[in-house]
């Protein structure tokens, strides 16, 4: 379900909804266009370019370069008690961008812009209720 | 059925006798490879895993007091790396010291807690990390009525056998989304070697109880415990199962 | 003649205004703008009000302020694009007398954000970019803009201390304008200590919210040759739209709304980026203005720290920005900014600033952006 999806989600309905589970499942889901083949992450179920409203959904490896990050210390309700953490949009490998939260397995000073990192498909473990999300990780 | 326990490894405290040798024996003729923890590794002990390996299943058997919690982590990881895997956990080591609370010691009180509680703490914590990570794996915590009821001369054993089943249900919202079952077995009295020295009114009253006339089984224990760590029930999470007889409704 | 012209201004306190209802703000700001055009109420055929409406309990806040102003019942409608719904208000009134449909329309930029407590505003600040893909990581208003600030500074070695240059021209101008929230000038030291809000961002960075109105009156050019009043000709107006999320945009060092939008006003109004003499510009972070001196052509690409950093951006520089105060001093209530601008551009060319003064001022600039860049107005004025 994809309310699952995000630290805290706001956007609980979408026709891409089945991208929680496979990140729950441990899989980064791009969408294709079943009528161009035009390839987008995030995934949409509707493509611009042709007007398409079919798509599959196609795994990605999550390669990725880091294009630019801040460190958030003034954290928006429902995160106050998570800051300060880093946050980060990067280039994927296969094309596209995702925004993500930097993982453990980086220091803050050990981030630059240029590096290459793996999105890490993630699931919080000490809550009850299922969050699944990625994190940026120091390739492996 | 076909359980689909095939290749699966398993851990069964308490696997030396009665009820935990019979739930190691019909584990391993569902296919499983199990490994025995008990305080004492015997002759008893080396035959059920002669037995269990002329089924042409993998067995061992692993002394360890179970109220050791660092001594549990370090025998998961020995099975891990002996068998290459761990699929099943059986907590089933357990005593009693009973007697009327104006008269049990400090000591009878402390030992059964720590045997029967503590020891499935620590197992259940070293099997939880595991199973989280691997995203599978089944928790079966053998319990008994005497958990979910209140018996004479038992403060001590019930206080743990009722803590047992409360830990499996928080246990099995945990470990829920990680794709983890964790359940009770309560069986009422079970004819086995602890039952043969108690008086013979205990079990003339245990039989009356029960709506089916008459004492359970090692193997009807087993049979629920090997269903309950199956495929099968893999819908099947944070349940109590009284194997009794209808000894307590 | 199809020009649409400025007849009246009107502007209130900007800051914390806990004395006032959002409809009494836009009343100060309404009747002020009606003095200064020497006009009577009965003679606005319509209104057109930019603000946010997720910010006020008051829920449908247009008819409201109408009614309050005394217009029922004139025709009004609710212009929202985020910071720049004020711009959008504008540009609607503009759409209207041009189309011959209204010959004079007050429009009006009132916002009260101070109802809400900073979680809930901080909240709301959260969802500027992508609800679906982003939010739910944690990011809010300045994280984003933090994140244009660290690529612009990794690709052209932009500094910390030419981002704080605008804080501290900006701060410097405000302490001269009795309307701005903030009055006082501010210190490099002052701002370098100051507490980390989202790296590289301290909040001298960031603008504040706040509460307040402005108001202006459109006139069509037959109306205006009509009254006794000098006008500010709205010549030229630019609005272009860029992706919402940042995930899309191909480039995170500019606002590429803004270049076209700009592109646009100067086209319609025949003047070149080096003709501007004054201008208001979106700073609601210090790296916002030095992109705006970039996307409006006012230096090259990369250079708008040190463009800022050599004073050009001051009276007697190349161009004179945000000699108000900006949205770092005046604060920022998010639909009044846009109608804020326009006064202020209004004021250096009627000649009436002061001593914030451009001398000889006779075109203008107001370039107003809608959250993270998706919206950008940009409004060319000239005296003549």
């Amino acid at each position: 379900m994809f309310k699952w999806f995000g630290l805290v989600n706001y956007s609980p309905y979408t026709k891409v909804a089945a991208f929680a589970q496979h990140l729950r499942d441990g899989r980064l889901m791009a969408s294709r266009c079943l009528r161009c083949g035009r390839t987008v992450f995030p995934p949409k179920a509707d493509c611009v370019e042709c007007m398409g409203e079919e798509f599959e959904f196609v795994e990605i490896s999550g390669r990725s370069t880091l294009h630019t990050f801040t460190k958030v210390v003034t954290a928006p309700t429902g995160f106050e008690h998570q800051a300060p953490y880093v946050v980060g949009v990067v280039d994927l490998d296969e094309g596209g961008r995702a925004l993500a939260r930097f993982g453990d397995t980086l220091d803050e000073d050990e981030i630059e812009i240029g590096m290459e990192l793996q999105v890490v498909p993630r699931m919080l473990e000490e809550t009850e209720e299922i969050h699944v999300y990625y994190s940026l990780e120091a390739p492996q | 059925m076909d359980l689909g326990l095939e290749g699966q490894s398993a851990i069964v405290t308490g696997g030396r006798s009665g009820i935990g040798a019979t739930i190691a024996r019909s584990l391993a003729r569902e296919g499983c490879d199990v490994a025995i923890v008990d305080r004492v590794v015997d002759e008893e002990a080396l035959r059920l895993v002669a037995e269990i390996e002329a089924m042409g299943r993998g067995a061992m058997a692993i002394e360890a007091d179970v109220r050791g919690h660092e001594e549990a982590r370090r025998v998961v990881d020995a099975v891990l790396s002996e068998v290459g895997r761990l699929d099943i956990l059986v907590c089933n080591a357990g005593i009693n010291r009973d007697g009327v609370i104006w008269k049990m010691s400090e000591e009878q009180w402390d030992t059964v807690i720590d045997v029967n509680l503590k020891g499935y703490f620590n197992y259940n914590k070293a099997a939880a990390s595991v199973f989280k990570d691997q995203r599978s794996g089944k928790i079966v915590n053998i319990a008994s009525i005497n958990g979910l009821r209140g018996k004479f001369g038992q403060a001590n054993y019930a206080a743990s056998k009722a803590g047992e089943i409360a830990m499996s249900k928080a246990l099995a919202r945990e470990l829920g989304k990680f794709n983890v079952n964790v359940n009770v077995v309560a069986p009422g009295m079970v004819a086995t070697e602890m039952v043969r020295q108690l008086p013979a009114g205990f079990i003339e009253q245990a039989i009356d109880e029960s709506a089916l006339g008459r004492l359970g089984s090692p193997e009807d224990c087993a049979d629920a415990v090997v269903f309950l760590c199956s495929e099968r029930a893999r819908h099947i999470t944070g349940e109590v199962v009284k194997v009794d007889g209808g000894q307590y409704m | 003649m199809h020009r649409v012209g400025i007849i009246g201004i009107g502007h209130g306190v900007f800051g914390h205004r806990s004395d006032c209802s959002v409809q009494e703000l836009a009343f100060e700001a309404f009747r002020a703008a009606l003095e200064d055009a020497g006009i009577e109420r009965q003679e606005v055929d319509a209104s057109v009000i930019g603000a946010v409406p997720e910010y006020h309990k008051q829920r449908s806040l247009a008819g409201v302020v109408q009614e309050y102003l005394g217009l029922l019942p004139k025709p009004t409608w609710l212009t929202e694009v985020a910071c720049a719904s004020g711009s959008a208000a504008v540009r609607s009134a503009w759409m209207a007398i041009r189309a011959g449909v209204h010959d004079v329309v007050a429009v009006i930029g009132c916002q009260k954000m101070t109802e809400l407590t900073t979680a809930e505003i901080l909240a709301l600040m959260g969802r500027v970019g992508e609800v679906q893909w982003e939010s739910g990581f944690g990011t809010t208003f300045p994280a984003y803009y933090a994140m244009f600030a660290r690529r612009h500074m990794h690709e052209y070695g932009t500094t910390r201390e030419q981002l704080l240059e605008v804080a501290i021209k900006n701060h410097h101008y405000g302490a001269l304008n009795p309307y701005a929230m903030f009055r006082k000038e501010i210190t490099r030291e002052k701002a370098l200590a100051s507490d980390e809000v989202a790296s590289p961002f301290h909040v001298y960075d960031c603008c504040a919210n706040a509460d307040g109105a402005a108001c202006v009156i459109l006139a069509s050019e037959e109306r205006v040759r009509a009254l006794p009043v000098q006008p500010v000709w709205l010549s030229g107006l630019g609005c272009a739209t860029a992706s919402m999320s940042v995930l899309h945009r191909p480039s995170l060092t500019g606002l590429p709304s803004a270049e076209r939008a700009a592109a646009e006003a100067y086209g319609m109004a025949g003047v070149g980026s080096d003709e501007i003499e004054v201008a208001e510009v979106h700073d609601c972070f210090t790296i916002a203005e030095i992109m705006a001196y970039e996307d409006l052509g006012f230096c090259k690409k990369g250079e708008g720290g040190p463009f800022v950093e050599d004073g050009q951006a001051r009276i007697g520089g190349r161009v004179a920005v945000n000699v108000d105060g900006g949205l770092k001093a005046k604060g920022h209530p998010i639909g009044a900014t846009g109608v804020s601008m326009i006064y202020e551009i209004c004021k250096q060319l009627r000649g009436e600033a002061g001593d914030r003064q451009v001398p000889d001022a006779s075109v203008g600039l107001t370039h107003n952006v809608g959250g993270i860049g998706q919206y950008c107005f940009v409004h060319v004025l000239t005296r003549d």
